[in-house]
């Protein structure tokens, strides 16, 4: 602390209630604190607190209040922390340390934003965050976050780089199938990254031990499975699904031809109930129709007013035919191009049972590759060890026949 | 038995084939600069919190070697800085960065930060008037407590603050901050540490240097003062001098012993007790039992002490 920030009755203040274990008081006033202050002071209002909170006994306490009360967010603090110097930066990362080992929901959420930030320093800082989080209690399997971190492995930026390696390291120790899929799929992407590759290199050589290869293979081998069974479950309910799709295509499509069927009946129907209309109209027509007194020319225009109208309702049923024609027409295509999707699904699912089909012939070729070593191995050393016997036993030979011959000579 | 580092440093005391050694020496040489660019460097907060070799030794083998800044592993570079001007600021720091080396450039940056580029510029153009001027306008007018010895040939700089001694090598264009283990190398450094110190703390003790041999330090311990010290061992605790004088002085002598050239203790003309010390670079006591042990700071500011106290007890409270 700086002579001037002794003398800040805010800062003493804040000490005193630390050192009398009246946190909430102390958090409540750090909050007052920060909130009094301008954009310029902010940043050393912070940097105050910190230096306070590293040297005080309960200082983690407050500082965990803190974050989890919101008075001072993850993304905002790390940004904040980027812009001091790089000694209060990273003892004050230290101090969040058991912070993330036991309580890594209060960062988890905010890691994947912030791997993606603009500044390098909190990359590094969130990285840093997550070594702490892989080493403590709770276990990091968030495939995503995982996938994440392995982009870093690209970064501009060598430190980050190294930061990144290092957390996956330590989450590998955990999770070694996770990382090493993240990782080789990575150099995958970009096969033409040097220093990429060497990245994936350090992280796979440090997870990948002799001890641990049995369980990835295992692991792999029982994920695989599990995938397989998955990908065959999907696979049938997707086929399923497009029966039942197809039969009801197929029953809507009966539906609409008795629709067409009943309407066609009902057009017939009308056009006959107005024949008969007509013909009763004639047959009125021939009767003294004089006596109504209605003019012919009325008459006339009547008639020809519901012809017009029979006509309309002709015409219009016809545009409603061809509509519903239409209307079916869009459904057929529609279904041909979801059948066309569903194939391509099949495809591209197929592939995939290949390449784990492939992938698990080479781990296999590879096991078998090792074992033939080994039994060479074995061979050689059995031959050379029959040699050894071979002339061992041709020297103990010669030597009984030389004491043989000096007994003989004697 | 693996090698030990006593095997390496025979091999280079008897080893006659200078090919062999050079050899050695490459792989120590790779071994280093491996261990700061690609071990500790790439890790900033290793290289921050616990950097891989002790206190940073490596920057300083690479600056008092003439290396320059490129030369360096640049962000340990720049957390040394920190450390220095953290301490400076008297904020919480991973270690006390005693006897810490900065380009002088880094050092006018941490201890003048406002005038860092015209102190550089004005260092290196050996105009010292002007850098004087920027150095009492701080103290006189904004409130920086520190004083300033420029010593007699230009070699040396040397700044006080508080209790903390920082030097500039002119010449070789670095700092020595937080001066406490370090050799005292060069007399004309040290005649420039007692001129500064005696000009603070006992300005009426005698100065007088002896060229290429030592600086001679005379303190008078007046006549009168020596009449009322006690001829038996004091019985009163209050009386501090004669406690002093019987307890504490016998072994002061002997510590002063160890870091002199030479003690005289005489009565003078005017019957005024006379304690001359002999200061050199490398001290008497120590000259036949390490070839490479000098005086350093942290001895002198001892001696200082001593001075201080005799100066004070004895001399000034009798005038």
């Amino acid at each position: 602390m700086s002579e001037k920030d002794q003398e800040n009755p805010e800062i003493t203040k804040i000490k005193d209630f630390v050192k009398d274990g009246r946190i909430d008081d102390a958090v409540n006033i750090i909050a007052l604190y920060l909130g009094d202050s301008t954009q310029d002071d902010y940043l050393k209002r912070l940097e105050d607190i910190f230096e306070m909170l590293l040297l005080l006994h309960g200082g983690r306490v407050v500082l965990r209040f803190l974050i989890e009360q919101l008075v001072i967010d993850i993304p905002s603090l790390l940004e904040n922390l980027s812009k001091r110097d790089s000694v209060l930066r990273y003892s004050f990362l230290l101090l969040l340390k058991t912070l993330c080992e036991n309580e890594c929901d209060l960062f988890l959420p905010h890691s994947e934003d912030l791997l993606s930030s603009d500044d390098p320093n909190v990359r590094e800082a969130i990285l840093q965050l997550i070594i702490f989080m892989a080493g403590g209690k709770v276990e990091i399997e968030d495939e995503s976050l995982i996938n994440k971190i392995t982009f870093t492995l690209a970064d501009e930026k060598e430190f980050v780089v190294e930061k990144a390696t290092q957390a996956l390291i330590s989450i590998g120790k955990k999770h070694p199938l996770w990382v090493t899929k993240a990782v080789t799929n990575r150099a995958k992407e970009s096969p033409e990254n040097e220093e990429l590759k060497s990245a994936v290199d350090s992280v796979l050589k440090s997870i990948v031990t002799v001890e641990k290869i049995d369980e990835i293979v295992e692991e792999a081998h029982s994920e695989d499975e599990l995938i397989e069974k998955e990908e065959t479950e999907i696979i049938d309910k997707e086929l399923e699904l497009k029966r039942k799709e197809i039969e009801i295509k197929k029953k809507k499509i009966e539906l609409e031809e008795r629709e067409k069927e009943l309407d066609e009946k009902l057009i017939l129907e009308k056009e006959k109930t107005l024949k008969l209309k007509e013909e009763i109209l004639e047959q009125e027509t021939a009767a003294p129709m004089e006596a109504d007194l209605i003019p012919k020319k009325v008459k006339k225009q009547l008639k020809k007013e519901e012809s017009d109208i029979i006509d309309k309702e002709i015409e219009l049923k016809k545009k409603d035919l061809e509509i519903k024609k239409k209307k079916l027409d869009l459904e057929l295509k529609e279904r041909e191009i979801e059948e066309m999707a569903i194939e391509e699904k099949e495809k591209a699912l197929k592939i995939k049972e290949e390449l784990i089909e492939k992938e698990s012939e080479l781990s296999q070729a590879e096991i078998e590759l090792k074992q033939k070593i080994i039994k060479e191995k074995e061979q050689k050393m059995i031959e050379s060890e029959i040699k050894r016997a071979v002339s061992e036993f041709m020297v103990l030979e010669d030597e009984e026949k030389d004491e043989e011959n000096k007994i003989e000579k004697e | 038995m693996p090698l030990q580092p006593e095997h390496i440093e025979k091999f280079f005391e008897e080893e006659i084939d200078s090919k062999f050694k050079s050899e050695l020496l490459e792989l120590l040489r790779e071994r280093i600069d491996k261990l700061c660019f690609k071990e500790c460097e790439i890790d900033r907060i290793q290289c921050t919190l616990t950097p891989l070799c002790t206190r940073r030794m490596l920057l300083k083998l690479r600056l008092l070697n003439g290396l320059t800044i490129e030369d360096q592993p640049k962000f340990c570079y720049s957390v040394h800085k920190n450390i220095i001007f953290r301490d400076f600021r008297n904020k919480t720091v991973i270690y006390k960065p005693n006897d810490a080396y900065l380009y002088l450039v880094d050092f006018f940056d941490v201890f003048f930060h406002g005038d860092y580029r015209k102190l550089n510029k004005l260092f290196s153009k050996k105009d010292f008037r002007g850098a004087n001027k920027i150095f009492d306008d701080r103290i006189n007018n904004r409130d920086e407590n520190f004083q300033y010895l420029l010593t007699d040939k230009k070699k040396f700089m040397i700044f006080k603050y508080d209790d903390k001694i920082h030097v500039c090598f002119i010449d070789e264009i670095y700092a020595l901050c937080n001066a406490n283990r370090e050799n005292i190398s060069d007399l004309e450094l040290l005649y420039g540490l007692c001129k500064l110190f005696t000009r603070i703390y006992f300005p009426e003790v005698k100065l007088k240097l002896i060229p290429s041999s030592c600086v001679q330090i005379t303190i008078i311990i007046p006549k009168d003062t020596l009449l009322t010290i006690s001829k038996v061992p004091p019985t009163d605790e209050e009386s501090k001098r004669d406690n002093y004088i019987w307890n504490a002085f016998p072994s002061d002598l002997d510590a002063l012993s160890q870091f002199c050239k030479e003690i005289n203790i005489f009565n003078d003309k005017k019957g005024n007790l006379a304690i001359r010390l002999n200061i050199g670079v490398r001290p008497e006591a120590r000259m036949n039992k390490y070839s490479s042990a000098e005086l350093r700071y942290r001895d002198l500011r001892l001696v200082f002490n001593i001075i201080y106290r005799l100066y004070n007890d004895f001399y000034i409270l009798y005038v």
